[in-house]
């Protein structure tokens, strides 16, 4: 049986459930929207369809990524683990620095009815089409970004399941709480979690990368803990040196 | 065709939500290997450069940023 530390599994599994928090909470935003407007069926169907979609795009994946040599797979997903990580960190310094807006759930609640509202004025034979297909590319499209984190952090160690069950944790919180509040869940610390995911998602990055050309991090995976401690320390470093005094950085 | 088109268009934004972030580490990620791999310098020098390149990409990107649309 192999055994995986868990310094390594902790954060891929940690990564996979906050990433997948923050995008469930945007997807729920949206079927919420579409469930409260157009009734649960259509927003059901979309959802459904589109968690069928992406588990296909996991089943063909997987097997594929087992034929690509491990240091190439650790390469190719440590740099787009780079790209997509920092990516993150970035906006999450912006946001927590008061530059760019915080996500609001309530207003793209709002935003979303609102169209809803006006498609159903226009036009009235395939409302609940209409609908589902909103609920459909909200899930499916939130979802895409779960499923590179999921494969990104799973794939170069075997940890595809691990990383996988952490995602689902969240679905499943996120649909509790959901049903529990029945509004949108405007309350999670959106910016807070991004942070943190893309903190872990840059730290996986240079170090599947670095693993990729060949580089044997000191200390092995106890590397991972020290980059990410580094992107931490730098990102709320650099936010608070960019905080404006005026800023809504409560979350 | 609407929504193939936005999953492209997301799948995209994923990774290159920012051209300047996205030139600037695909360029340093390019160096690190150029060391590493055809000029054999020690791995872990290059370990070194990827990671304090990154945290400098990192921080450049986000106060250009701030500063461009504080400019505004």
């Amino acid at each position: 049986m192999v055994t995986v530390a868990w310094s390594v599994a902790g954060p891929a599994i940690g990564a996979a459930f906050l990433a997948s928090l923050v995008e469930v909470v945007e997807a729920f935003t949206i079927v919420l929207a579409v469930g409260t407007l157009r009734g649960w069926r259509p927003a059901a169907l979309g959802t459904v369809t589109a968690l069928a979609v992406l588990a296909l795009m996991i089943v063909v994946l997987g097997p594929l990524l087992d034929s690509v040599p491990l240091h190439l797979l650790q390469f190719i997903i440590g740099v787009l683990l780079l790209l997509f990580g920092m990516g993150w960190l970035r906006k999450a310094i912006l946001r927590a620095a008061g530059v760019i807006p915080l996500h609001d759930e309530a207003a793209i609640f709002a935003s979303e009815s609102e169209q809803l509202a006006e498609a159903a004025s226009q036009q009235r034979t395939s409302l609940d089409w209409i609908a589902g297909l909103t609920a459909f590319k909200a899930v499916l499209l939130e979802g895409l970004e779960v499923v590179f984190i999921v494969i990104a952090v799973g794939a170069g160690r075997g940890l595809l399941w691990p990383a996988a069950a952490g995602a689902l944790a969240a679905c499943l919180a996120i649909l509790a709480i959901g049903i529990i509040v029945h509004k949108p869940l405007a309350k999670v610390p959106e910016n807070t979690l991004k942070f943190g995911v893309g903190v872990m998602l840059s730290a996986f990055g240079v170090f599947w990368t670095g693993e990729g050309l060949g580089i044997d991090w000191p200390g092995q995976d106890i590397a991972l803990v020290i980059f990410a401690a580094l992107f931490l320390g730098i990102g709320l470093v650099t936010a608070s040196a960019l905080r404006r005094p005026t800023a809504d950085i409560a979350r | 065709m609407s929504i193939i088109a936005e999953v492209a268009k997301e799948l995209l934004g994923m990774f290159l939500a920012d051209a300047r972030l996205t030139t600037t580490t695909l360029a340093l990620v390019a160096i690190v290997a150029g060391l590493v791999v055809a000029l054999r310098v020690e791995p872990l020098l290059g370990g070194g450069v990827l990671l304090l390149g990154c945290l400098a990409i990192l921080v450049e990107t986000v106060v250009r940023e701030a500063r461009r649309r504080n400019a505004t």
